[in-house]
């Protein structure tokens, strides 16, 4: 063909060379702002200006543009030359208008106007050009103007194929601005049908415009799924030179062919068992065609062969439903991992990455775990590596945790920078979730600060934090890690952070050994704070005071240090305010009040790491950890979006506990001011947590709602009647700590319970949620305890209004001065427009819930079982099965029960042990129990041995029935 | 979609933007450099597939793009788009460009950006696939010419004379000088 260079516009020519022999920066702006100058005046006094120097400027001026200069005239003349009926200027103005003009220009209308004339045009290429036009600005205003006219252009039965292709590419970014003008009814159909057209052009057109409108109503455009699945049968089963022009080195139609499949991805796998042998036909033959010796050497040969390809294992992993072409496609891809293009291997990588997420297939892409190991190792592209990580993250489960998680450890102190931080918390989050020892967990933690601490986000140490305060087991293993850890001469900040908490709480427990005595705990960790920043310094004084309660030994050392002049007098208003206060309350509170104060923290709620809703922030991950699969791994099912507490602030607890130590700073009117309140006082720290984030009771609670059998609020109103719970409903919560426990018209009563059993102590919130149409008045809630001197409970204050749709808080914190059998009772009254409603609500603090499993060995067991032989201490019931008879519900119910339900204790493999201790503020009490089912009659005896009569009564009467 | 098509050389030069959304023209630069950057300092033979600089959408699109001789063919792509496909309509553009430039070189995408824009403008259309026929595309383009050639050969003549006319200094014209032109004497004719 003759060259498009042709003889162009001499002017421009000159004008560009001029450009380019300029030998500075300054020289060459001169240059352009001369030129800038003489099309201005131009443009400006020359009304006779013919079309071709019209054209030979605004090409000039785009040249202008495309080396980085703002063009701010000119607009005009490019609009005018739309109205020039020759097309070489006219395709000027349009390009010009194209690329320079923005949709909310002035000259908008006038434009429009242009390309109202040019769309009925007689000539196409007229047409065409004003299309394009529309499509490349597609602002509102253009939708609303042409939706009339495009639609008819596509199915146009005159129109010539190119201007149908414009014309679909058109709506399609019309679509995209004015969503509104989405053409539906009779439209439907005939749009469907351009993938019959003879056009592949047309069609490869059209199939993206159809894609955008099934993606907004997928069952209006449903039929497209037999027609697209029957245009790819004829592709894929064409020869390879059969579609002539579409046919790209051998392969025939990619395009075409990536687009169909694409749009099949909408969509479930197709119900209709012809098109869904034929598809899997078409999916074969694809893959088939891979295994075929390549008709070209070319390069694009075989990209444009896997581009189908992959599209075809996309689709698979799409439906999910054919094992023998998920596994296919999973050796494909395998062979790819070692593919010599690095394109293919990071393709691969990826797909694989969704591959892993389906049930069937990701033991298949388990087998390839050495491959992309090695791919971390060894690529040298970044983005490669990248992609492997991430499929080390999706292919990870329990079985190959440990390595996957030590290989990323390996590989992130050589990590690029830019990564870092993602595969942090990618490794945190997988140490968490298959920890089978905890201690393994602590390890890797530790290792990700030590290797990469600056990339360790606060979410990362605050839950390796919240983990080891929940988990006892692994408490000491932590305190000595980190004292070893801190033991190197440069430690990461973060390292001291985690390091001055854990010791500060569990430092005892480690503190027998010489090597690791108070003193040289306490000396190491003040050898890091003076390098450390204010935050830090803070967190360590709190651990320096629970050091005091700890080591009294050492309490001059450390008042000393309270005192110095760098902290009593820091420059720093929180740091000083933290060394008076606990300077004052170290010398003033006796030694029973600080271990109060000072006391181990309570366990943290479970929460949903913050880690993960980090990561899903930061990045939505290609392995999509909200797909079904990965949830079902998610550690916690509280969903918070405020997940993350800082420990500091959970614990440090400094702030107005100093002014004298007295127990009625700490937020508790205790009503019984003497026996009770210290360690009431240290637990009051926990009522400062932060609260969950959830307003909306509904979210919070996904039990099944029970209902009220009671008569609806309203419907007694005047007597003043009092509503029960019944206590059936009560009862659930002798296995659960969360959930709802009363719901009618009016109200929803939730419940979250928590109980730190050695303490002796629990809290449970009550959530009152107003479900009617006016807000509840005079809202008051008193409590009703029949054994208030064995059960100690307090209710935090709450306002008298309950507003609608509004959710209130009411903690009742609760201690266990001594066995109890009856529960507290919350009297609940409010007035909803003018009737008064009384509720009557079981608290649910049952004896269980002081119960905290101890483990033995059968040996103990026994010797313990047969030294409680008095009648006294046995209780036992004899009941039928409320539930099937299994094994592992009975387990875990006697689990969430509290108990430590004891393996291979008894003779016959059919029966339960198990043990517990019951905690009371006065003395501890052993409880064992016996639970044997009896398959033949469908039921069970329950025996209860524990050194007090009450607790075996009430244990026994608690479980009765509940098997 | 394909938000944005970039061409630079070498040396980070653009010689080729074009946008499917509008961005303001600093920010259009910007985007220019910040891809220059990632892409360049790229080895050859790694992958063609990197994530999008910060500007232009970051993460959730792709850049995909090819290296030919002295220029960089930049495509950012948002997740919709086979990667693949995308890196071989790169190719279908530049075997385009060298058709109808006969050896396409930097110099012709300097000189001629206007054309460059209209074979694009064949191939993609507000961001989508419109035609990736070689054939169809460079019969397209040759329709162009002709209708072009044509206007320029016998429509804008006489706008071209009325130029010329225009140019003709009138001045000069005065001072012209004529020669005295002898007139052939008729006497001399016999009737």
């Amino acid at each position: 063909m003759p060259t498009v260079r042709g003889d162009g516009m001499r002017g421009l020519a000159v004008f560009i060379s001029d450009i380019r022999n300029c030998k500075s920066k300054e020289a060459e702006i001169k240059r352009i702002n001369k030129e800038l100058a003489n099309i201005r005046s131009k443009f400006k006094g020359d009304k006779t200006l013919d079309g071709y120097q019209k054209k030979k400027y605004v090409c000039k001026l785009l040249f202008i543009f495309l080396l980085g200069h703002d063009i701010d005239f000119g607009h005009m003349e490019a609009v005018n030359l739309l109205s020039s009926n020759k097309y070489s200027e006219k395709q000027v103005g349009y390009l010009f208008i194209s690329v320079l003009i923005s949709a909310d220009s002035e000259l908008m209308r006038l434009i429009i106007q242009s390309i109202k004339t040019d769309l009925s045009s007689r000539n196409p290429i007229f047409v065409n050009l004003a299309l394009q036009c529309i499509a490349n600005i597609g602002s509102k205003e253009m939708a609303e103007a042409f939706q009339q006219d495009i639609p008819r252009l596509l199915v146009s039965g005159d129109a010539i194929d190119l201007v149908k292709q414009s014309a679909a590419l058109c709506l399609l970014r019309l679509l995209r601005a004015a969503p509104e003008v989405a053409p539906s009814g009779e439209w439907t159909s005939r749009i469907i049908h351009l993938l019959n057209d003879q056009n592949m052009g047309v069609v490869t057109a059209s199939i993206s415009f159809l894609d955008a409108l099934v993606k907004r109503n997928p069952s209006e455009y449903k039929a497209c799924v037999s027609l697209a699945v029957s245009r790819l049968h004829r592709i894929v089963q064409s020869p390879y030179n059969d579609l002539q022009d579409y046919t790209y080195y051998f392969v025939p139609a990619p395009w075409l062919s990536v687009k169909l499949l694409r749009l099949l991805e909408n969509y479930p796998p197709s119900e209709d068992p012809s098109v869904r042998s034929k598809l899997n036909e078409c999916l074969d033959q694809i893959l088939n065609k891979a295994q075929e010796p390549p008709k070209s050497k070319k390069v694009q040969h075989s990209n444009a062969k896997n581009a189908v390809l992959f599209e075809a294992i996309s689709l698979i992993i799409h439906m999910d439903v054919e094992p023998a072409l998920l596994i296919r496609a999973c050796n494909q891809l395998g062979q790819f991992l070692q593919h010599r293009e690095t394109n293919m291997r990071y393709l691969a990588l990826e797909s694989m990455c969704l591959l892993a997420t389906s049930e069937i297939s990701h033991d298949a892409v388990k087998k390839h775990q050495e491959t992309v190991i090695n791919a971390l190792k060894t690529e040298r592209d970044v983005s490669v590596r990248q992609r492997a990580i991430d499929l080390l993250y999706a292919m990870c489960d329990k079985s190959n945790a440990e390595e996957i998680v030590q290989e990323m450890l390996t590989y992130l102190e050589s990590a690029d920078y830019s990564i870092r931080e993602e595969m942090v918390l990618k490794i945190a989050i997988l140490a968490e979730k298959y920890a089978s020892d905890y201690s393994w967990y602590v390890d890797v933690i530790l290792n990700l600060i030590r290797i990469a601490g600056d990339y360790v986000s606060e979410e990362v140490w605050y839950r390796v934090i919240q983990i080891v305060i929940n988990r006892d087991d692994v408490q000491g293993y932590a305190a000595k890690t980190v004292f070893e850890a801190l033991q190197a001469p440069a430690c990461h900040e973060n390292m001291v952070k985690v390091g001055g908490y854990i010791l500060g709480e569990f430092g005892n427990l480690i503190a027998g050994d010489q090597r690791s005595s108070s003193q040289v705990q306490f000396e190491l960790l003040y050898s890091k704070y003076p390098l450390c920043s204010v935050g830090t310094r803070c967190l360590l004084l709190s651990s320096f005071m629970k050091f005091i309660n700890l080591f009294p030994e050492i309490k001059n050392i450390i008042q000393d240090i309270l005192r110095n002049d760098t902290n009593l007098r820091s420059a720093d208003a929180e740091l000083q305010q933290r060394a008076v206060e606990y300077l004052q309350l170290s010398k003033i509170a006796s030694a029973d009040i600080l271990a109060t104060v000072l006391e181990e923290m309570p366990a943290f709620p479970e929460r949903e790491s913050g880690i993960l809703a980090k990561l899903k922030k930061q990045k939505e991950l290609p392995d999509s950890s909200d797909t079904p699969k990965e949830q079902k791994h998610l550690p916690q099912a509280i969903v918070n979006s405020e997940s993350v507490s800082t420990p500091e602030r959970n614990g440090g607890g400094g702030i107005g506990m100093s002014q004298g130590g007295s127990m009625d700073l700490l937020g508790l009117n205790s009503p019984v001011a003497d026996g009770l309140p210290s360690s009431m006082g240290g637990y009051s720290q926990h009522q400062s947590q932060p609260q969950s984030a959830s307003s909306s009771l509904f979210d919070v609670f996904d039990s099944p709602t029970p209902q009220s059998h009671g008569p609806p609020a309203h419907q007694n109103g005047g007597s003043g009647g009092v509503q029960l719970v019944s206590e059936a409903n009560a009862k659930k919560f002798l296995f659960r700590t969360s959930g709802i426990i009363f719901e009618n018209e009016v109200i929803q009563i939730g419940v979250k319970s928590q109980f730190s059993p050695p303490q002796a102590v629990g809290q449970v919130e009550l959530y009152y949620g107003n479900k009617s149409t006016a807000p509840l008045s005079n809202f008051n809630v008193q409590i009703r305890n029949s054994e208030a001197e064995s059960l100690l409970t307090q209710l935090s204050e709450i306002g008298p209004v309950v507003q609608i749709s509004a959710q209130v808080k009411q903690v009742v914190s609760t201690k266990c001065m001594a066995p109890f059998s009856a529960q507290p009772h919350a009297r609940i009254s409010f007035t909803l427009g003018n009737f008064p409603t009384n509720i009557d609500l079981l608290i649910p603090v049952y004896i269980n819930k002081f119960l905290e499993g101890a483990a033995m060995n059968g040996e103990t067991f026994f010797a313990r079982w047969k030294k409680l032989s008095l009648p006294t201490q046995e209780a036992q019931e004899q009941f039928f099965a409320k539930h099937p008879i299994d094994a592992a519900a009975t387990r875990e119910k006697l689990t969430q029960f509290g108990f430590a339900v004891l393996p291979n204790v008894d003779p016959n493999p059919e029966n339960f042990v198990a043990a517990g201790i019951v905690y009371t503020a006065s003395l501890q009490i052993g409880c064992l129990l016996r639970l044997e089912p009896r398959r033949d009659d469908a039921k069970y005896r329950l025996t209860l041995r524990t050194s007090n009569e009450l607790v075996s009564k009430s244990l026994a009467t608690l479980l009765k029935d509940e098997f | 979609m394909i938000r944005g098509i970039l061409v630079f050389n070498n040396h980070g030069k653009p010689r080729l933007i074009k946008f499917y959304e509008h961005y303001k023209e600093d920010v259009q630069q910007q985007i220019v450099r910040e891809t220059f950057q990632l892409v360049s300092k790229r080895d050859e033979n790694v992958c063609n597939f990197l994530e999008g600089g910060s500007l232009i959408g970051g993460s959730d699109y792709k850049l995909i793009y090819r290296h030919y001789a002295t220029l960089y063919f930049v495509f950012c792509v948002d997740s919709s788009e086979s990667e693949l496909g995308i890196l071989d309509l790169i190719q279908v553009f530049v075997e385009t460009l060298d058709k109808c430039f006969e050896n396409v070189c930097e110099l012709d995408m300097i000189f001629h950006v206007d054309k460059v824009h209209h074979i694009l403008d064949e191939i993609v259309m507000g961001g989508m696939v419109l035609e990736t026929s070689m054939t169809e595309i460079v019969m397209r383009i040759e329709e162009q010419q002709k209708v072009e050639k044509h206007e320029a050969g016998i429509s804008s003549a006489p706008g071209r004379a009325m130029n010329a006319v225009k140019n003709i200094d009138l001045s000069q014209i005065k001072d012209m000088k004529f020669p005295d032109v002898q007139l052939p004497a008729f006497k001399n004719f016999k009737l």
